[in-house]
C-alpha cells in the first residue's frame, strides 16, 4: 500500500494528468448536470384526477388536488358563481386512505350534508352536500380508474438513465481523487480515499435502495451528490483530516432525508411529525442558548463529545415542517397567527444568539411561508419593514456584522484586514480562470474558512469558474423544480414545504456566493451540501426531503406512496 | 390549492437575485479579473511583494535577476551594480516598476486559463539593455554620480542606461550611516527619476525654435563682446567670440549670441516650442513614468528669458526625455519612444512583445537636417571626431551652473547619424565640470561598446 502511495506521489504524469483533467472535469460535470437538470425542468405536468363533483344540472367537475377550496372567488379550485356562496366557502380534502372530508371555511351560509349543517364531516358515498343552496355529490374515481390513470402517466426518469448518471458521477469522483493522489502528499491519501470512496458507496447504496422500492427518479439526489463531491474536494484540499467527519455527517443527512420523506408519505403522519418538529426546532435553539459556545461573535455552537454542532441548521428543517400546512388549516386565520407567534419565538432565540446570517435565512423562510399561506402582499410589506428595523438594531448591537457591512463593495480598500478573505477569493478565482488549476493546487486553501464560507472560490480556483457556476446552477434548478411541481402538488402541505425548503437552499446560496464575491455583504452562511460543516450537511439533506416529497411524478419519489396496487393489473389479468 | 400554487412565484424573486447576482459577477469577472489577479499580494502572481516568479535577462540572455527562489542576482558583481536600478534591490528601496509591470504576462494570465501554465513554466522577461554596455558605462563613470544612456532611435530599445551611485545588492553597504555623500540619492534611478539644469545642451531646443520661427536666422550674424547687457543685468561668455552665425554660435556655445537669438524668438514662442517638442513632458514606458521637467518664462525678465534659452534660469530636463528628443532630431523629426522590456515569454509562449512606438512629429525634416549639420559640426570642430571611430556622432555639450559654489554639472547629448547605428544618447555627470571634457571620454567608451554589441548582432 505504502509503495503504491509513494509511486503515486512521485508520479511524473501528474502535470499531464491535470492538463487533461482541466478540460475533462467541466465536460463531465456539465454532462451530468444536463442529464439531471433537464428532466426536472421539462417534465410534463400531468394533473391527476382524484374525484368528480356532480351538480344537480348534470355538470361534473374534475377534482385535481387532494385539497380543494370551494367558493365564489376566482382563485378557488372549484368556483361556484352564486351570490349565496361565500368567497371561500368550504374545503374538500382527500386523505391518504382515499376517504374525503368537507370542512366549512367559516362561511356565512354554512355547509350542509344530507340536509344537516356541519363544520367538518367525512363524506360517505351517496352523501349530498349543499353549499349556498347548491346541491352536489362527490364521486371518487374507482380503483380501476386509478390504475388506468397511473399507467397512462409518464414514468419519471428511467433506471438506466439514472444508472448512467451515477456512473458518470462516480467517474468524476474517481478523477478528482486521482488529481489529489498524483503528486500529492501520501499522508493525506487515506482520508482522501475514505472521503471520495465513502461518498461513492453512499450514492450507490441509496440508488440500490431506490431500485428495491421501485422508484425511478434519482435526478435530485444526483445533483445533491454532485455538490457533496465538490464539498469533499474542498475539504480534501483544505484539511483532508476532516473528510471522514463530513462523510459521517452526509450519511446522517441521508438518513434524515429518508426519515422526513417517509414521515411525509402519509399526511396524517406528517401532521404528527409537524408538532414534534415544531417543538424540536425551538428546543435546539434553547439548548444552544443555554449550553452553546460563542465563536466569531455568534453563540451558535454546541460542543458535544469533541464534536462541534450548529443546531440552528437543524432548526431550519424543523421550521419548514412547522410552516407547512394543509389547505383546511390555511383557511383558518387562527393558525397563521399561531405560526407568526412561533416565528417570533424562533427569532427571539436567534437574536439572543447574535447569529445574524441564520436569522436572515429564517426571516426569508418566514416570508415565503407567510405569503404562501396568506397570499397577502401587505403581510410581506409589514414583515420587510420589521426586518428593516430589526436589521438596524442588529447592526447597532453587533459590531461584528457592522464591520462586515462597512467593507461591502470596498474590499479592495482594505485588502489585508476586513476585505482579506474576499480579496484573496477574487484573486484566486481570477488565477483559476475558467478551467481551474487542478484539485489541490490552489492557494486559497490556506485562507480561513476556505472550505466553508468561501468554498465557492476554492472550487472556482481549483476546478475553474465553469464548474463553480454549475454548482449555483444546481441550486437554481432545485428551486425551479419546486416551482414546477407546485402546480401538480396534491396538498399545500407539500407545496409549502418544498418551496420553503428550496427557498432556504436558494437564500443560503445567495448569501454564501454573492457574499464571497462581494456582490452582497459577507455573512458567513454555508453553501448547501458544499460547505464543510456537519450540521449544515445534515440540514441540507433534511431540506431536500421536502423538495422530494412534492415530486408527484409517477414512481418518482420515495416520499410519495405509489397508488394502491399499481401493479395489480397484470396479476388480475393472469387471474 | 390553486391559490397556493399561484403564490409560488415569490420564489422566482430569490432565483432572480441569485441568477442576476451571478450574472453581475460574471460581468465583473470579464472586465476586472485581470486587475484582481495582479492586485498587490495576489498569491499566484507575486513571488515577493514586487514581482512574479521568473527570470529577468538582458538582451544577450544573461540573467540579471531570478525570482523563482527569493531574489538571485547576476553572478558578476559589476553587472549587479550596473543593472541594479532596473531590477531593484531586495528591500524594495529602489523603485523598479518594470519588474512588476508585466506580472500578468510573466504568469501567462488569460481569463480562460487563469495563471495555469503546463508543467509550471515560469516567465522570462527580456530587457533591451546590454549588461556588457552597462558595465562599460559604470566603469567609465568611475565613481562619479550621474547617468549614461543610449537608445536606438529607430526601434526604441534602451541599450544602456546606467545610473550612479549604485551598490551591489549581494553586498549592501551601510547607506544609512554614510556621511561622505558617497551614496547620496543612491536609491534614485537618475535616468528616469531625476531632473537636471540642462545648461548649453538646451541650446539645441532654442536653435530648433529659432529655425522654425525666425525667418533667415541661418544667414544672420551675431556679435559676442564677452558680455551682452540687459540694463543692469547681463549675459556673459568666458571670452569674446566675435562675429558668429547660428552654426558658429552653437559650435562655440556662445551665450551672448543666444541672448540675442532669445530676443528674436521671444517669450511666447519659446514656451510654445518647448511644449511642442515635449521637452518637459514625462516619458512613459513599461510602467515607468519619468520625472517632469520645467520651463517657465511667463514672468521672466528679458535677461532671465535669455538665460532660459541658454539652459539656465529655472530650466529642468529629465535625461530620458531629452535623449528621446535627440532621437527625434536624428530620425528627421519623428523618433521612437524608448522602452526597456522587449518581450515576455512563458515556456514557449510569447505573452508580450514590445512594438516600436513613434513620437509625435516634433520638428520638420528640413530643420532636423540643419540641426544635424550643426551638431555634426560641433563634433568635428570642437569635441573631436577621432574619439568616435567608425561613428558619425552629432552632439552638444553643456556645463550647467548650479550656483552656491557647487561645481557645474557636465552634460552631453546627441546621436549617431549612421544608418547602421541609430543611437541617441545623453551623459550627465553631476559636478563633473566642463561638459565636453568630462563626458566625451565616457561616451567614447560607451558608444564603442554599443557599436561592438550591434556589430555582433
Amino acid at each position: 500500500m505504502n509503495g503504491l502511495f509513494d509511486s503515486l506521489a512521485n508520479a511524473s504524469g501528474a502535470d499531464a494528468y491535470i492538463g487533461i483533467f482541466r478540460y475533462a472535469a467541466p465536460i463531465l460535470a456539465g454532462l451530468i448536470l444536463l442529464r439531471c437538470c433537464l428532466p426536472l425542468l421539462t417534465f410534463r405536468r400531468e394533473p391527476e384526477i382524484w374525484a368528480w363533483l356532480y351538480f344537480r344540472d348534470g355538470k361534473k367537475v374534475p377534482i385535481t388536488h387532494w385539497e380543494n377550496v370551494i367558493g365564489r372567488s376566482r382563485s378557488c379550485d372549484i368556483q361556484i358563481n352564486h351570490p349565496a356562496v361565500s368567497r371561500n366557502h368550504a374545503v374538500l380534502t382527500r386523505y391518504d386512505d382515499g376517504s374525503w372530508t368537507i370542512t366549512d371555511a367559516h362561511s356565512k351560509g354554512g355547509v350542509r350534508v344530507n340536509g344537516k349543517r356541519v363544520s367538518i364531516r367525512a363524506l360517505q358515498p351517496e352523501d349530498v352536500m349543499m353549499i349556498g343552496g347548491i346541491e352536489m355529490g362527490l364521486v371518487p374515481i374507482s380503483q380501476r380508474q386509478e390504475q388506468k390513470l397511473a399507467q397512462l402517466r409518464t414514468q419519471a426518469g428511467s433506471g438506466l438513465g439514472n444508472l448512467f448518471n451515477l456512473v458518470l458521477l462516480t467517474l468524476l469522483q474517481f478523477m478528482a481523487c486521482m488529481a489529489f493522489l498524483l503528486g500529492g502528499n501520501p499522508d493525506h491519501f487515506i482520508p482522501i480515499l475514505q472521503g471520495f470512496g465513502g461518498l461513492a458507496i453512499c450514492q450507490w447504496l441509496l440508488f440500490l435502495f431506490y431500485v428495491v422500492i421501485d422508484r425511478s427518479s434519482f435526478d435530485v439526489e444526483t445533483i445533491a451528490f454532485f455538490l457533496c463531491t465538490m464539498g469533499m474536494s474542498a475539504i480534501a484540499t483544505v484539511d483532508p483530516s476532516e473528510t471522514l467527519k463530513q462523510l459521517i455527517a452526509m450519511i446522517i443527512g441521508i438518513v434524515l432525508f429518508l426519515t422526513i420523506g417517509w414521515s411525509m408519505r402519509d399526511l396524517e403522519r406528517a401532521k404528527i411529525f409537524r408538532y414534534i418538529a415544531s417543538v424540536a426546532g425551538v428546543l435546539f435553539l434553547v439548548i444552544t442558548l443555554l449550553f452553546g459556545k460563542e465563536y466569531y461573535g455568534a453563540k451558535n455552537w454546541l460542543i458535544i463529545g469533541g464534536m462541534s454542532l450548529q443546531p440552528s441548521e437543524l432548526s431550519k428543517v424543523c421550521f419548514v415542517y412547522a410552516g407547512a400546512a394543509t389547505m383546511d388549516r390555511i383557511m383558518n386565520k387562527r393558525n397563521i397567527i399561531l405560526f407568526i407567534a412561533y416565528s417570533v419565538l424562533i427569532c427571539g432565540c436567534l437574536a439572543l444568539m447574535n447569529d445574524f446570517g441564520t436569522a436572515l435565512i429564517f426571516f426569508f423562510a418566514f416570508l415565503i411561508i407567510a405569503y404562501l399561506r396568506s397570499g397577502s402582499v401587505g403581510t410581506i410589506g409589514l414583515a420587510c419593514t420589521a426586518l428593516g428595523y430589526a436589521g438596524v438594531i442588529a447592526l447597532k448591537i453587533a459590531p461584528h456584522a457592522l464591520r462586515r457591512f462597512s467593507a461591502w463593495r470596498h474590499i479592495w480598500e482594505d485588502p489585508l484586514n476586513l476585505g482579506y478573505q474576499q480579496t484573496r477569493a477574487l484573486m484566486c478565482i481570477a488565477a483559476g480562470g475558467l478551467l481551474g488549476l487542478g484539485p489541490g493546487r490552489g492557494y486559497l486553501r490556506r485562507v480561513f474558512a476556505a472550505d466553508s464560507d468561501i468554498a465557492f472560490a476554492t472550487i472556482s480556483e481549483e476546478w475553474g469558474l465553469i464548474v463553480a457556476v454549475m454548482m449555483v446552477v444546481c441550486v437554481v434548478v432545485l428551486g425551479l423544480f419546486a416551482i414546477r411541481t407546485a402546480r401538480v402538488a396534491r396538498s399545500s402541505f407539500y407545496t409549502i414545504g418544498a418551496c420553503t425548503a428550496a427557498s432556504i437552499l436558494l437564500i443560503q446560496t445567495i448569501l454564501n456566493c454573492l457574499g464571497t464575491l462581494d456582490i452582497l455583504p459577507f455573512t458567513g452562511v454555508t453553501f448547501p451540501f458544499l460547505s464543510n460543516g456537519g450540521t449544515s450537511m445534515i440540514g441540507a439533506w433534511g431540506l431536500l426531503a421536502f423538495v422530494k416529497a412534492a415530486d408527484t411524478r409517477q414512481n418518482a419519489s420515495f416520499a410519495v406512496r405509489l397508488r394502491k396496487n399499481d401493479h395489480v393489473e397484470e396479476s388480475e389479468v393472469v387471474r | 390549492m390553486n391559490r397556493v400554487t399561484r403564490r409560488v412565484w415569490l420564489m422566482l424573486v430569490f432565483i432572480a437575485i441569485l441568477v442576476g447576482g451571478m450574472g453581475f459577477f460574471i460581468f465583473e469577472y470579464a472586465t476586472k479579473s485581470d486587475q484582481w489577479v495582479v492586485f498587490n499580494g495576489s498569491p499566484h502572481v507575486y513571488a515577493d511583494e514586487r514581482t512574479a516568479e521568473g527570470v529577468f535577462v538582458d538582451r544577450e540572455g544573461q540573467t540579471l535577476l531570478d525570482t523563482r527562489d527569493g531574489r538571485t542576482y547576476a553572478d558578476d558583481a559589476l553587472v549587479r551594480q550596473a543593472t541594479l536600478h532596473w531590477v531593484g534591490d531586495r528591500k524594495g528601496n529602489i523603485s523598479a516598476p518594470a519588474v512588476s509591470y508585466y506580472l500578468k504576462e510573466m504568469v501567462g494570465y488569460d481569463p480562460v486559463d487563469g495563471v495555469y501554465a503546463p508543467g509550471g513554466a515560469d516567465g522570462e522577461v527580456e530587457l533591451t539593455i546590454s549588461s556588457y554596455v552597462q558595465t562599460v558605462a559604470l566603469e567609465a563613470m568611475n565613481g562619479r554620480k550621474g547617468t549614461v544612456a543610449v537608445y536606438n532611435y529607430k526601434t526604441g530599445e534602451i541599450l544602456c542606461a546606467v545610473t550612479t551611485p549604485t551598490f551591489d545588492p549581494n553586498d549592501v553597504p551601510d547607506i544609512a550611516g554614510d556621511t561622505t555623500d558617497t551614496y547620496k540619492g543612491v536609491y534614485l534611478n537618475r535616468f528616469v527619476q531625476s531632473t537636471y539644469i540642462p545648461g548649453s545642451i538646451f541650446k539645441i531646443v532654442t536653435t530648433a525654435a529659432a529655425l522654425d520661427c525666425v525667418d533667415g536666422i541661418e544667414d544672420m550674424t551675431f556679435e559676442c563682446k564677452k558680455t551682452y547687457e540687459f540694463g543692469v543685468d547681463k549675459v556673459t561668455c568666458e571670452r569674446a567670440h566675435g562675429k558668429l552665425n547660428l552654426k558658429g554660435a552653437m559650435a562655440n556655445s556662445c551665450n551672448c549670441c543666444y541672448a540675442q537669438i532669445a530676443q528674436l524668438v521671444g517669450r511666447e514662442n519659446m514656451m510654445h516650442y518647448v511644449e511642442l517638442f515635449g521637452i518637459t513632458a514625462p516619458v512613459s514606458f513599461d510602467g515607468i513614468t519619468t520625472a517632469t521637467g520645467n520651463y517657465d518664462v511667463a514672468d521672466a525678465a528679458p535677461v532671465e528669458l535669455a538665460w532660459s534659452c541658454i539652459g539656465q534660469y529655472t530650466d529642468q530636463i529629465n535625461p530620458c526625455r531629452f535623449m528621446t528628443f535627440m532621437g527625434a532630431i536624428a530620425s528627421g523629426g519623428t523618433g521612437a519612444e524608448p522602452y526597456l522590456v522587449s518581450r515576455v515569454t512563458v515556456g514557449d509562449e510569447v505573452t508580450y512583445q514590445a512594438q516600436p512606438v513613434s513620437t509625435q512629429p516634433l520638428i520638420s525634416q528640413q530643420q532636423a537636417d540643419i540641426l544635424q549639420e550643426y551638431m555634426r559640426n560641433n563634433v568635428t570642430a570642437v569635441y573631436g571626431d577621432r574619439n568616435f571611430p567608425g561613428l558619425t556622432v552629432c552632439a552638444k555639450s553643456g556645463t550647467s551652473q548650479l550656483g552656491g559654489g557647487e561645481k557645474s554639472n557636465a552634460m552631453f547629448a546627441g546621436f549617431v547619424a549612421d544608418e547602421a547605428y541609430p543611437l541617441a544618447f545623453i551623459v550627465v555627470v553631476e559636478n563633473g565640470g566642463y561638459g565636453s571634457s568630462t563626458c566625451v571620454p565616457i561616451l567614447k567608451e560607451v558608444l564603442a561598446a554599443c557599436k561592438s554589441v550591434m556589430d555582433e548582432a
